[in-house]
C-alpha cells in the first residue's frame, strides 16, 4: 500500500487522544480529507459516521425521476410500495442489470408481409436483460403498453403486488389481533392499578397496547388439562384468542415453496445447481416462494435518495444537495479540504527503489515499497494550504504507548508487544506555508522563483538539502511546503509502519467583530487575530519486512 | 429503450395467451383490501408517515429490515459474522471486540437507515427483534449506536420467538429458532415467554455449514480445469479428478451449496436399509460432464475416483481427516458412515463451477466441484443426530424443553410447535424434524436409535427419558409444517400444517411488523430515560475519578430477562461485574 495520511474525526467522543494506530479498530477513526465535513460554527471536523443524516429527495436512479417525498410517504395506503420507482425501472432478478422494455417481433402474416406496426412495436412488451439476457415473458409477465407511460407499467406490476399474499395475510392477522388486543385493554382498564384510565378514553389502541403484554395470564388458573379439547373453548372464551384460520397455510399445495414434499422432490432430482435460484433471490420474500430460478420476478427499481447532512451537534448544514436529481452540485459544501491543511506523504528512498526495481521489470508491488526492519528511512510531507492566509504549522508526533503502559511483559510473544520499536523524528519548530492563491496571481512570484529556484542548479540544490539534512523544512513553493521526517526502524520490527501526528496550525482569524471570541473559525479574510487549530492524522508509511524474510524474499524472486 | 431491436426470443407468441393483463382478476383482492373499514382507520395514523416503527433483526450473519404495517421486510442482508458463541479471554482483546463491533454495527445501522430505509432516524421508533440469548453487550451496542449515533426516539426489544408466534395468529405455542448459531427452544404461553424452560443447542446453521465442509473435503471431487482448451476433450473427466483443495471451499461456495443444494431427506431407517441395499441406488444419474464421449456412468465415476482416492492417496486421506478437517474418528468408521448415507439417498450429484485456487491456476477457465448426493441429502443429519448431552438434536431440545414445561401446560404446547429460522428453509427440514420428534419420543425406552455409551457395560436399567411425553404423540402438532402426515383424528394434531405460509426464517420480521401496527410488542426504551441513565454513568464516573473514563458499562436500563427478579435469596444483580472495570493501564502492565 503507498503511504497515505488520513485524519481523525473525534466524533463527538470525549477524548480528544486519537486511538493508537495498532489497534484494528483505530482505523475507523480516520478518514481520507475528501471525505469529512468541517462544521464552521463548532470549529470542528464531522465525518460521515457522526454527521445526521436527512433526505433531502428521493429519486430513480435509473431515470433519475424525482419522487416527491409526499407521494413517498402518502403512496403506501394505496399499497404501491412507495420505494420503488413508479415508472419503467425494472432490475433483473438474476443479475441485478437494468431491465429494457422491448417489445415483440411483429406478426407475420400467411403470405410473409410483416403487418405496419406502431412506432413504439408489437404490444406484448417485457423487460428484457441485455446482461444475462433473462426475459419477462419466461415467467408469464408481458405488458400491452410500452415504455414510457408510467401509470400503466405501475398497474402492470401493481397487480402482483397487490395480490401479494404476505400482505393480505399480514391484514387478517392484524384484524385477527386487534379486538383481542381491545378486549385486553378493556379488562386491565377495569383494573385499578392501571392509571391509564383517562388516556384509554382519549385512544383505546395505545391503551390496549401499553397493557397487552403486561396483563394477566388468562385461563391459567382455571385450565385443566381434561377439558382442553372441549371445554377449552367455552370456557375461556373471553380471555381465550379464537382459533386463527390462515387465508393460505402451510401445507395448502403441498407446501411447495415451504421446503414441503414437491421441493424434497425437486432437490433430489436437480439436475444442475443453476435451476435452483439463490438465497438472494428468494430472501427477502417473506411468504413461501418457489426455490425454482425459472419463477422469479423481475424487481422495481429501488429508490435512492439525495441527502444533506448536518453537524451532529449544533445541526448546521454541512453539506446539501440541489434540489435536481440530475444535479451534482450542492447548495451548501463545507468540506474539511477548504479549511484544513491537505498532507501527502511519500517516501522517497522506497520510490526510488521502485523505479528502479521497474527498470528491470522484475518488480511487483508489494516488494517495491517493502521497508525493511532495521534501517531509517527519510520521508516526505508535503502540506498544502487552503486558505487564503499563510499559515504556520507544528508537527508532532503523538507517541503511541504511553509511557509506564507498554502492552505487558506478560505477553511478550504477541505480535502487538514488539509493534512499536520504530521512532519517528519531525521537525520541532513550526514552519509558515503560504496562502492560497489563485493561479494567475503566481505569476509575478514565479518569475522570481525561476531565478533562484527554476534553475539549472535547482536539481543539484535539492540533492544537496536531501544530503544535508532530512528533518526539516525541505522545500517551499506556491502553498506547499514540503518538510522531511526520518523514521528509524528497529531490528525485530514487524507490521504496519505507521503512527499518529498531531497537526496544529495557527492563522489569522477574521472574525469581524470578535462577537463570538470562543468560537474562532479559520476562513478566508484577514483580520489580525491569531488562531490555532489543531487536528490528528495518522501516517501510514507501509509493512515492515524483517529482516531475514526480506532476504528470502529477494532470493524467491 | 426502444432502441433494442430484436426481440430475443421469437417463438414467444403464445405467450400473448398468457399474458396475464386482465384487470378482472385484480379486483377481487383490491376490494378484499379495501373493503376493510379497520384496515383504512388504522392507515389514517400515517398521515405523515412517521407512524409506522422501523422493525430491525439483526441475525449475527442475517439481518432483515423494514417498517412495520408491511408484510414482507424491505431488504435482508448478510453481514459478516458479527458475534459468535465465545468471546476473546484477554480482556484488552475483549474491548477490541467491543469497539470492531461497534463499528460495525453502527455502520451496518446508518446504511440501514440511509441507503435502504431512506428514512430519518430521529423521527422513527424502532423495534429491535431480540433473541432471547442475545448477549447482552451486543443489545448494549446496538442501543448505544441508535440512542447515541443515530438519535432514534425509542427502542423496543421484542424477543424474536413471540414474534413468530404473533405472525402465526397466536400467543401460545413453543417455537423453536433454528438459525444460524444455536437452536433455542422457548415455549410461550399467553404471550409470557417462559424463559426458564428455553433449552438451546449449537447444533444450528454454522454447525451445518462447517459439516458440509468437512463432508466435502473428504467426499467431493474436484476436477481442475483443463490445462488446454483442445485438450480437455481427450482426458476423461476419472483421470482429472482430485481431492478437494481446501482454498476451493470458500465461505461463499459452502454457502451457495448450503442454500441451493441441499436438502434434508427422511429419517433413516434400519429396516428399510436392507430393502435399499437390494435396489441399486446408484443408478446412472445424469451427470452433465463437460461434452466429451458420453461419460461413463455416473456410478462408474464415483467408484473409479473413490478408488483414486482410496488407493493412491489413502496416506493422504488419513492426514485430510485428522488434521484438516479435525474429525477425529478413524477412516473405517467415516466410510461406514458414507456408505450408509449413500444407501439412504437418491439424491443427483451436482457439479458446481468454482474459481480455482490460486496456487494451481494453471488450467483454463473454472474447475468443477462435484458434490455427491448424499452429501446433499445427509448433509443435515448433523442436526438430527442426538445423544449428545451438551450437544442435543434439535428435536431432542424441543422435547427437553416440553419437559421442563409445567405438566398441565404441556399438551397446549405440544400441540402448537412452530419452527423459525434460516436453517429451517432447508427443504423438508420440518418435517424430518416432525418425524425426529415421533421418533425420539418412540424410541427413548428402547433406545434402539443410539448407541450404548460403553459396550462392556450392560446397559443400564432403561431410562425413559421421554416417556411422559409419550401419551402427547397424538397431540403433536408442527404449525408450519408444509407436508403433515397423516392426520391422528385429535384437535390438536388438525393443526399441523395450519400456520400462514410465512417463510420460517422471516416470520420473526413478519411478527415484528405485526406488533409494531398494533402499537404493541416489547419493553419500550426511550431516548430520556437511556440520557438519564447516560448522565448517571458520567456522573459516577466523575466521582470516581480513578476510574477510566472510557470504560464501557452496560447500562442497567437495558430491559434484559436474564435479570428479571429471582427468586428470594439471591440478590439482584444491577452492575456488571467488577473484572470489567479494570483500567487499561492495569490490563495492560503487569
Amino acid at each position: 500500500m503507498a503511504p497515505n495520511v488520513s485524519y481523525h474525526c473525534p466524533c463527538l467522543s470525549d477524548s480528544t487522544v486519537p486511538p493508537p494506530p495498532h489497534h484494528l479498530s483505530s482505523s475507523s477513526s480516520f478518514h481520507p480529507l475528501h471525505e469529512l465535513f468541517f462544521c464552521e460554527e463548532c470549529d470542528a471536523i464531522r465525518c460521515n459516521t457522526c454527521v445526521s443524516v436527512e433526505v433531502s429527495g428521493y429519486y430513480c436512479p435509473n431515470c433519475l425521476f424525482e419522487v416527491p417525498s409526499a407521494s413517498v410517504r402518502a403512496e403506501k395506503n394505496r399499497r404501491v410500495l412507495p420505494y420503488l420507482c413508479a415508472r419503467n425501472c425494472f432490475l433483473c432478478p438474476c443479475c441485478r442489470n437494468t431491465l429494457s422494455v422491448v417489445p415483440s417481433d411483429p406478426p407475420e402474416t400467411d403470405d410473409g408481409r410483416t403487418l405496419p406496426v406502431s412506432a413504439v412495436g408489437e404490444p406484448p412488451f417485457f423487460l428484457y436483460c441485455n446482461y444475462c439476457r433473462w426475459d419477462s415473458a419466461e415467467v408469464d409477465i408481458t405488458f400491452e403498453k410500452p415504455t414510457g407511460l408510467a401509470g400503466t407499467c405501475t398497474a402492470q406490476l401493481q397487480k402482483f403486488e397487490d395480490s401479494a399474499p404476505d400482505s393480505l395475510e399480514f391484514e387478517r392477522l392484524k384484524e385477527h389481533f386487534e379486538p383481542f388486543l381491545l378486549r385486553a385493554g378493556a379488562t386491565s382498564s377495569l383494573n385499578p392499578t392501571t392509571s391509564a384510565h383517562s388516556h384509554h378514553h382519549v385512544n383505546p389502541v395505545t391503551a390496549a397496547a401499553s397493557s397487552a403484554l403486561a396483563r394477566d395470564i388468562p385461563g391459567v388458573a382455571k385450565y385443566t388439562p381434561a377439558q382442553s379439547t372441549s371445554g377449552r373453548r367455552s370456557k375461556g372464551a373471553r380471555d381465550e384468542m379464537p382459533e386463527y384460520k390462515a387465508r393460505v397455510d402451510a401445507s395448502s399445495s403441498k407446501g411447495a415453496g415451504l421446503g414441503g414434499e414437491p421441493d424434497v422432490e425437486f432437490m433430489r432430482r436437480l439436475e444442475t445447481v443453476s435451476e435452483v435460484a439463490s438465497l438472494e433471490q428468494r430472501w427477502s420474500s417473506s411468504w413461501a416462494v418457489s426455490l425454482r430460478l425459472s419463477d422469479i420476478k423481475p424487481l422495481r427499481m429501488p429508490l435512492h435518495s439525495r441527502k444533506s447532512k448536518r453537524c451532529p451537534s449544533c445541526r448546521h448544514i454541512l453539506i446539501k444537495p440541489e434540489q435536481k436529481a440530475q444535479s451534482v452540485r450542492y447548495k451548501i459544501k463545507l468540506v474539511a479540504a477548504n479549511y484544513i491543511p491537505a498532507i501527502t506523504v511519500s517516501m522517497p528512498a522506497v520510490a526510488e527503489r521502485r523505479a528502479t526495481l521497474n527498470g528491470q521489470a522484475t518488480a511487483s508491488a508489494a516488494e517495491a515499497s517493502l521497508i525493511q526492519a532495521g534501517r531509517s528511512y527519510p520521508f516526505h510531507l508535503a502540506l498544502t494550504n487552503p486558505l487564503y492566509d499563510p499559515v504556520q504549522v507544528r508537527l508532532q508526533v503523538q507517541r503511541q504507548l504511553p509511557a509506564g503502559a507498554p502492552r505487558g511483559a506478560d505477553d511478550e510473544g504477541t505480535e502487538k508487544a514488539r509493534r512499536p520499536p520504530f521512532a519517528v523524528t519531525l521537525p520541532n519548530t513550526a514552519f509558515p506555508i503560504a496562502a492560497f492563491a489563485e493561479a494567475w496571481e503566481y505569476e509575478d512570484d514565479e518569475d522570481m522563483l525561476d531565478d533562484d529556484e527554476f534553475g539549472p542548479e535547482r536539481g543539484a540544490r535539492e540533492k544537496d538539502a536531501r544530503k544535508n539534512k532530512t528533518v526539516g523544512v525541505l522545500e517551499r513553493r506556491a502553498n506547499v511546503t514540503i518538510v522531511g521526517g526520518e523514521v528509524l526502524i528497529g531490528k525485530d520490527a514487524r507490521g504496519e509502519l505507521k503512527f499518529n501526528m498531531l497537526v496544529s496550525y495557527t492563522y489569522r482569524s477574521d472574525d469581524p467583530l470578535a462577537e463570538d471570541d470562543v468560537k474562532a473559525t479559520p476562513s478566508r479574510r484577514n483580520v489580525p487575530e491569531m488562531k490555532t487549530f489543531s487536528f490528528c492524522t495518522i501516517v501510514s508509511l507501509g509493512t515492515i519486512v524483517p529482516r531475514e524474510e526480506s532476504r528470502s524474499v529477494n532470493v524467491d524472486l | 429503450m426502444s432502441t433494442v431491436p430484436v426481440t430475443p426470443r421469437h417463438a414467444r407468441q403464445p405467450s400473448a395467451s398468457v399474458h396475464v393483463a386482465t384487470p378482472a382478476s385484480r379486483v377481487p383482492s383490491g376490494s378484499m383490501v379495501h373493503a376493510s373499514p379497520h384496515y383504512q382507520t388504522t392507515r389514517r395514523h400515517s398521515l405523515y408517515g412517521t407512524e409506522d416503527r422501523v422493525v430491525i433483526d439483526p441475525g449475527s450473519r442475517i439481518w432483515k429490515v423494514g417498517f412495520s404495517g408491511e408484510g414482507r421486510p424491505r431488504d435482508v442482508f448478510l453481514v459478516d459474522s458479527l458475534w459468535g458463541l465465545s468471546r476473546a479471554a484477554e480482556i484488552a482483546d475483549r474491548e477490541e471486540e467491543d469497539r470492531l463491533l461497534e463499528i460495525y454495527v453502527r455502520a451496518q445501522l446508518r446504511s440501514v437507515f440511509h441507503d435502504i430505509l431512506l428514512t430519518d432516524p430521529k423521527s422513527r421508533k424502532v423495534i429491535l427483534v431480540e433473541h432471547p440469548l442475545l448477549p447482552v453487550y451486543v443489545k448494549d451496542t446496538f442501543a448505544r449506536v441508535l440512542f447515541g449515533n443515530m438519535q432514534v426516539p425509542s427502542i423496543s426489544f421484542a424477543p424474536s420467538h413471540l414474534l413468530s408466534l404473533l405472525s402465526v395468529g397466536r400467543i401460545t405455542g413453543l417455537v423453536l429458532d433454528c438459525g444460524n448459531l444455536e437452536s433455542t427452544a422457548l415455549p410461550i404461553f399467553s404471550a409470557r415467554p417462559l424463559f426458564p424452560q428455553l433449552r438451546t443447542t449449537p447444533l444450528a446453521g454454522a454447525r451445518l455449514t462447517a459439516h458440509l465442509r468437512a463432508l466435502l473435503l473428504l467426499f467431493g471431487t474436484y476436477l481442475p480445469p483443463p490445462t488446454s482448451l483442445s485438450g480437455s476433450a481427450s482426458i476423461p473427466a476419472a483421470t482429472r479428478s482430485t481431492r478437494v483443495p481446501q482454498e476451493v471451499l470458500t465461505d461463499a461456495v459452502i454457502e451457495d451449496i448450503k442454500t441451493r443444494c441441499c436438502f434434508v431427506g427422511d429419517p433413516l431407517d434400519a429396516s428399510a436399509d436392507m430393502q435399499i441395499l437390494g435396489t441399486p441406488s446408484e443408478d446412472p444419474m445424469d451427470l452433465d460432464l463437460p461434452p466429451s464421449e458420453r461419460a461413463p456412468s455416473e456410478s462408474d465415476f464415483s467408484r473409479v475416483s473413490h478408488d483414486l482416492d482410496s488407493t493412491a492417496a489413502s496416506s493422504g486421506f488419513s492426514v485430510v481427516s485428522r488434521s484438516q478437517v479435525g474429525l477425529a474418528r478413524n477412516e473405517s468408521h467415516l466410510e461406514a458412515l458414507a456408505n450408509m448415507y449413500k444407501r439412504h439417498s437418491t439424491a443427483t450429484d451436482l457439479q458446481l463451477k468454482v474459481t480455482p485456487p490460486a496456487t494451481q491456476q494453471t488450467g483454463t477457465g473454472l474447475g468443477t466441484l462435484v458434490i455427491p448426493g448424499w452429501v446433499r441429502e445427509r448433509g443435515a443429519e448433523v442436526l438430527f443426530e442426538g445423544g449428545d448431552i451438551d450437544e442435543t438434536s434439535v428435536a431432542e431440545t424441543i422435547l427437553d424443553s416440553l419437559l421442563k414445561v409445567p405438566v398441565d401446560l404441556r399438551r397446549t404446547l405440544a400441540c402448537s410447535i412452530l419452527i423459525t429460522g434460516g436453517t429451517a428453509m432447508l427443504p423438508g427440514f420440518i418435517q424430518r424434524l416432525h418425524s425426529e420428534l415421533l421418533r425420539a419420543i418412540a424410541s427413548s425406552a428402547s433406545s434402539a436409535g443410539r448407541p450404548p455409551m460403553r459396550p462392556d457395560r450392560p446397559r443400564p436399567p432403561a431410562y425413559d427419558r421421554y416417556a411422559v411425553l409419550r401419551p402427547l404423540v397424538p397431540h403433536l402438532a408442527v404449525l408450519n409444517n408444509p407436508s403433515p402426515p397423516p392426520p391422528t383424528g385429535t384437535r390438536g394434531n388438525a393443526q399441523t400444517g395450519k400456520a400462514p405460509a410465512f417463510a420460517p426464517a422471516t416470520m420473526p420480521w413478519v411478527g415484528g411488523s405485526l406488533a409494531g401496527s398494533l402499537k404493541t410488542g416489547g419493553v419500550e426504551l426511550s431516548r430520556e430515560k437511556w440520557d438519564e441513565a447516560a448522565e448517571e454513568e458520567r456522573q459516577s464516573a466523575r466521582e470516581d475519578a480513578s476510574e477510566d473514563m472510557q470504560r464501557r458499562v452496560i447500562r442497567n436500563v437495558l430491559p434484559d430477562w436474564t435479570r428479571m427478579p429471582l427468586p428470594s435469596g439471591a440478590p439482584p444483580v444491577t452492575r456488571a461485574p467488577a473484572p470489567v472495570h479494570i483500567p487499561e493501564t492495569a490490563a495492560v502492565g503487569a
